[in-house]
């Protein structure tokens, strides 16, 4: 398991994810390096040239001119080399970076894959999606530009210095003595009194007017079918402006800091002229020293720029660091864990025993929905529905036996076999299941149904609609089976999306099936024909079903009624109905439901 | 200009102080420039003319200036920190104030069929591009510009021979760029799209991930995913390949300048048309002038990029809102005259005419897509008709304020959008103002209040983002209940009420039918039982009034109607 290492964060971690692919990183690095040494070639010829003007500056003619542009052509030369490496650095970085970028979308499908359900329950999906994307998207800022530029920057300083130190030590210190006192100004204006509190704040308050924005943008339906647009902008409005305000108080705090930090390090020659000047004024004739001076007067004020990005670049990493500590948030959720002593399942029965359940982050939700102490067996090739109240328990009962969630006490058999110590895909070949939210991929017709057996024969797709009756509504569509879903194709019916679905059960002819009943009411033509489809469905399997419509499991061999997250009653529908309980309440109340018609003349029973 | 426009979501103004003052600390940080060239001309003078010596007071006064200097930067330098900073972020707040104004004004049927998420991520995401735009990239592009030009202007005079050495190269770098960026978009357009079908896939996996467990299809299993990150990988990686070059070659081309420089430099020394100290010159400012030139270059590139974030918004806010003055004047018959519509090219009402009387109620039924939720639509103004009008009360609803033909209808539909925010406040949405008391009494009579007042906090229960934690038929009462104090004279219902369980079911009924009571109606039937009270029932198929009559007329005819019912008494008796 990756995540049991101990676990890293910040710039550590992210050179760990990036040491995925060490090798490359390390070429762009040193590619960068190269780079770095060779865009400074131009001054190197700059230098040279004046060097060849100041010694012969009593003399004209003496001076040689082919010696100034083979100095001219070297400094080209520089540049063309410089820019090419920098290329191959950039190329490298980046092939690094989308590998990379590519192993961790790979690795974080596969794990949440393994989570239990609740994870994408809590989070809402379009939020997973979008820091998902966001933050691997960080990664690769981080991989592909700002290590080679943090490395560029740190060469193109580290060979400035060099060479600064090896001509004179003074004005070399000098300079570095102006970069702290820039820095360390600009840190005690910025970070008095109430530091690092500020900058988690300003996240915060982003954070804040993100939720108000989505808040408004969700809610414009309602808001205006209720005619309060002006009302709802309004607080939106306020919101913004006073984010607004926040974000520019925030950012005058800086004011003063930055601007001192920007003007000394704009100020590096100031610093370095009156250093040199006490040298050379003591010996004015000293060509070797003025000709140092004329250098670090030349390069001097180039530091700044390298500097400035690099303690830029430095600085921006927090974002980054939010990035990959989300993503890692996701790695150290538990997945499910697999059988150790793998075994297959003896039968189709399916058992409860004793098993209670309990969601996780109770906090977050008003009420939570859970199973205690549920013993059952639901015998093999046989139906057993499951009824009450919503919130009762019925669909965790469904959830638990494919292990969308793990019990928290008990055991839950199949033929026999604890399914925690069933293979996962085992499990998931044994049960089949239909649920009350479809869901359809965004590829053809023919490709949704075969999800159900990769193997089928074309044939075999073609039965099961038939047996779905999908056959005759695809055959309908412009492109029959290789009609596209969703986006940019074709949007079914609720009702035909369910046919589908079951088309698909249907072909995986698994011997165990968990049904949820569609609640919502089709039109008369569609409901008749997922009746059809599902008779086909259970014919010959053992059958969970989430009954909503009690008229529908007069026949089922047991039911069992859940309230509260226990079993209330058992038995056939033939007995509940005889006994004063919680299923007649259901069925009369089903009956009158039934019954009841709109009526704008007033209240009728 | 239009980029200008984009990048300021059509208020270029607001750029001209963040560049004005940047310009102006720009200007200001030349003078020390000069002054170091100054220093460097004093000392080649000393060598030049060994008997004059080093102009030491004139050295000692250039620094003493230099560090007095430092302070006129650090004020030249606050305004354009300041405007930069602040200027950005009132753009970004007025801006989104205003988008903010356009989507509530926009038809209801636009903001519904587009993505909540893509509109949210604009009035976030794309603002805070737009915010960098204004605050660093756009001043600093025109701050870099300041040294090259002065540069270029002054030396012009001086010899324009080695001037223009310097900058020859500039102009086709300019245009390479320029014709770049139409190249560049493609290819970005290209990795743009593979980025988006990456992340559909990814929603898809997240979206269907109970399929993916059950069907086996966990990570790479599921190709199509696996095929998507691969293929994002690949252009992605093209893209940087094929667009660095460019940018790279106009870099060279620039810097190229310091070579033609030094040659023309050379020869014209020689041949005595260059003095010493203007050579000396060209070439400390050769060394300095590049600099922030191909750092100007970088910002354009970048400014492209963001540029796109503005025209996505100003896009939105071209979006015609939805018009008109009127208001409803006293009935509410809602009458269809000759009304077509449809959502894309196709129609999905063909010429219908119908009426809606005041005090009835009227039922839509009909195959699903045969036209009737698109009828119930147009009655809300969630869109206005292709051709053809609906009037409300005799007036055009056309022509009528939206908010306030809202006033005077209700609608219950399917899913119920609640907000973050206690339940007591949700169900007070309906009427702004409204007393506790009115609150309760409409929990009340929507069958609510018992639930709620079993909730750990009752009516100041906080409901989770998009109320994810009540279960349907409990938001679908707090729902009626907002709609019961709204108290609107004609109700839309949409019947397809998910049915609850049993009991819950009950409730729900019990909730509209006080909510209907008295009132105008218009309900969108699926089970036909429950219809057959309606004054009048509607019979759509195919985008056309089919049938109309009350429930004994239809059921005599053996037509469309009498098709349906027969096929409901078969399976409402469905047993498994």
């Amino acid at each position: 398991m990756e995540q049991h290492k101990k676990q890293k964060t910040g710039l550590s971690r992210l050179f760990q994810i990036a040491g995925k692919k060490k090798g490359l990183l390390i070429i762009s690095g040193i590619l960068s390096s190269i780079s770095a040494a060779c865009m400074l070639v131009p001054f190197l010829s700059v230098y040279r040239i004046l060097e060849e003007l100041l010694k012969n500056a009593g003399n004209l003619s003496a001076v040689n001119r082919d010696y100034m542009i083979h100095w001219g052509w070297i400094a080209f030369l520089g540049l063309i080399g410089g820019l090419l490496i920098l290329y191959a650095s950039i190329i490298f970085s980046h092939v690094a970076a989308f590998r990379i970028l590519y192993g961790i979308k790979m690795g974080l499908a596969r794990h949440i894959g393994k989570l239990p359900l609740g994870f994408l329950n809590n989070t809402a999906t379009g939020t997973v999606k979008k820091n998902l994307e966001q933050d691997v998207d960080r990664v690769e800022l981080f991989v592909a530009h700002t290590i080679p530029d943090l490395v560029n920057a740190a060469a193109t300083v580290v060979i400035m210095f060099i060479i600064f130190f090896r001509l004179n030590g003074w004005m070399a210190l000098t300079v570095i003595i102006a970069f702290f006192l820039g820095t360390g100004l600009q840190m005690t204006m910025m970070f008095g009194k109430k530091a690092q509190g500020t900058m988690k704040a300003y996240f915060d308050s982003l954070e804040r007017i993100h939720a108000s924005a989505i808040q408004y943008v969700r809610g414009i339906p309602v808001v205006k079918i209720f005619g309060q647009t002006v009302h709802s902008f309004k607080r939106f409005n306020d919101d913004l402006y006073e984010y607004r305000n926040w974000a520019v108080n925030y950012c005058d705090k800086f004011e003063n800091g930055m601007a001192v930090f920007t003007v000394v390090l704009n100020s590096f020659l100031t610093f370095i002229l009156p250093v040199g000047l006490l040298t050379l004024s003591k010996d004015p004739g000293n060509m070797a020293f003025a000709l140092v001076y004329l250098f670090f007067i030349i390069m001097v004020p180039g530091a700044s720029a390298p500097l400035y990005k690099f303690t830029m670049l430095a600085s921006g990493t927090r974002e980054i660091f939010e990035g990959v500590s989300r993503l890692d948030a996701i790695y150290s959720q538990e997945p499910i864990k697999e059988a150790s002593s793998p075994k297959r399942p003896r039968g189709h029965d399916i058992m409860f025993e004793n098993v209670s359940f309990a969601y996780e982050n109770k906090a977050e939700t008003t009420r939570v929905e859970a199973l205690s102490n549920i013993s059952f067996t639901a015998k093999a090739g046989q139906i057993t529905a499951l009824v009450g109240p919503s919130g009762g328990g019925k669909s965790t009962v469904a959830n638990l036996i494919p292990r969308f969630w793990d019990v928290t006490e008990g055991e839950i058999k199949i033929g026999g076999v604890n399914i925690k110590d069933i293979p996962t895909e085992e499990l998931m070949n044994t049960v089949s299941f239909v649920f009350q939210d479809t869901f359809l991929f965004y590829d053809t017709l023919f490709e949704n149904i075969r999800v159900g057996n990769p193997n089928a024969t074309d044939e075999q797709v073609y039965a099961a609609a038939r047996a779905a009756q999908c056959h005759e509504f695809i055959q309908s569509l412009p492109d029959g089976y290789n009609t596209l879903i969703g986006e940019g194709g074709v949007f079914l019916s609720g009702g035909e999306e369910q046919r589908v679905s079951v088309a698909r059960a249907i072909l995986k002819n698994a011997p165990i099936l968990v049904l949820d009943e569609a609640t919502a009411f089709a039109d008369p033509e569609n409901e008749y024909k997922m009746q059809i489809a599902l008779k086909e469905l259970i014919k010959d399997k053992t059958v969970i079903m989430i009954a909503h419509r009690l008229s529908s499991i007069k026949n089922a061999n047991q039911i069992i009624v859940l309230e509260n997250g226990r079993i209330n009653q058992t038995g056939v529908h033939s007995e509940l109905v005889e006994k004063d309980g919680l299923y007649r309440r259901m069925w009369n109340a089903y009956n009158s439901a039934y019954e009841w018609s709109l009526n704008i003349g007033g209240v009728k029973a | 200009m239009k980029i200008f426009r984009n990048i300021t979501v059509g208020q270029p103004g607001k750029l001209i102080k963040p560049i004005g003052f940047t310009l102006l600390s720009n200007i200001v940080n030349v003078i020390p420039f000069m002054l170091s060239i100054e220093t460097v001309r004093i000392i080649f003078d000393s060598f030049a003319y060994p008997e004059k010596g080093l102009d030491t007071v004139r050295l000692w006064i250039i620094i003493g200036t230099l560090f007095a200097y430092m302070i006129i930067m650090f004020f030249a330098e606050k305004p354009a920190y300041r405007h930069s900073y602040r200027d950005a972020y009132d753009i970004s707040a007025s801006g989104r104030a205003n988008l903010a104004e356009h989507l509530r004004k926009l038809p209801l049927g636009y903001i519904t069929s587009r993505d909540p998420g893509d509109l949210a991520n604009m009035m976030m995401g794309d603002f805070t591009l737009v915010e960098t735009g204004v605050s660093h990239i756009v001043p600093q592009l025109f701050g870099a510009l300041v040294m090259p030009v002065l540069a270029f202007v002054s030396l012009l005079f001086i010899n324009w021979q080695m001037s223009l050495a310097m900058f020859i190269a500039l102009p086709a770098a300019i245009v390479i760029l320029w014709l770049n960026t139409k190249v560049n978009k493609r290819m970005a357009d290209r990795q743009m799209k593979s980025k988006l079908d990456a992340g559909n896939r990814l929603q898809e996996y997240l979206l269907g991930i109970r399929v993916m467990k059950a069907y086996n299809m966990i990570g790479e299993k599921f190709e199509r995913l696996e095929a998507s990150f691969r293929k994002q990988m690949k252009e992605s990686i093209r893209f940087e390949a094929l667009s660095g070059p460019v940018l790279l070659l106009t870099i060279t081309l620039i810097r190229a300048g310091l070579t033609l420089m030094i040659l023309t430099g050379s020869y014209l020394l020689i041949g005595g048309e260059l003095d010493l100290l203007t050579f000396v010159m060209f070439l400390v400012i050769g060394s300095r002038v590049y600099d922030p030139l191909s750092s100007a270059l970088m910002k354009f590139a970048e400014l492209r990029y963001d540029e796109r974030a503005g025209e996505r918004i100003l896009n939105l806010m071209n979006e015609p809102e939805m018009g008109g003055t009127n208001f409803p004047k006293g009935g509410t018959d809602i009458v269809f005259q000759n009304v077509s519509f449809g959502y894309g090219e196709k129609d999905v009402l063909h010429n219908v005419s119908l009426a809606m009387k005041q005090g009835t109620m009227t039922a839509l039924v009909g195959p699903s897509g045969s036209g009737k939720s698109t009828v119930l639509k147009l009655c809300a103004r969630f869109y206005d008709p292709g051709s053809g009008k609906v009037t409300f009360g005799g007036v055009d609803e056309a022509s009528m304020d939206p908010e306030r033909l809202m006033q005077k209808i209700s609608m219950v539909f399917q899913d119920v959008y609640l907000f973050q925010d206690t339940i007591g406040n949700n169900i007070r949405f309906g009427k702004e103002n409204a007393s506790q008391e009115e609150v309760i009494a409409a929990a009340r009579k929507a069958c609510c209040y018992d639930f709620i007042m079993k909730l750990p906090k009752g009516f100041d229960t906080m409901v989770g983002e998009g109320g994810c934690t009540l279960s349907g038929g409990e938001k679908q009462r707090i729902s009626i209940a907002r709609a019961m104090l709204k108290n609107a004279p004609v109700i839309l219902l949409d019947e397809a009420t998910a049915s609850l369980d049993p009991e819950n079911e009950v409730e729900v009924q019990k909730a509209i039918g006080e909510l209907i009571a008295g009132r105008t109606v218009i309900v969108i039937a699926h089970r036909l039982k429950t219809i057959k009270n309606a004054d009048h029932i509607i019979v759509m198929d195919a985008g056309r009034v089919s049938e109309e009559g009350t429930f004994e007329t239809l059921i005599e005819k053996s037509g469309l109607f009498k098709k349906l019912w027969t096929i409901q008494s078969q399976s409402v008796g469905w047993e498994i």
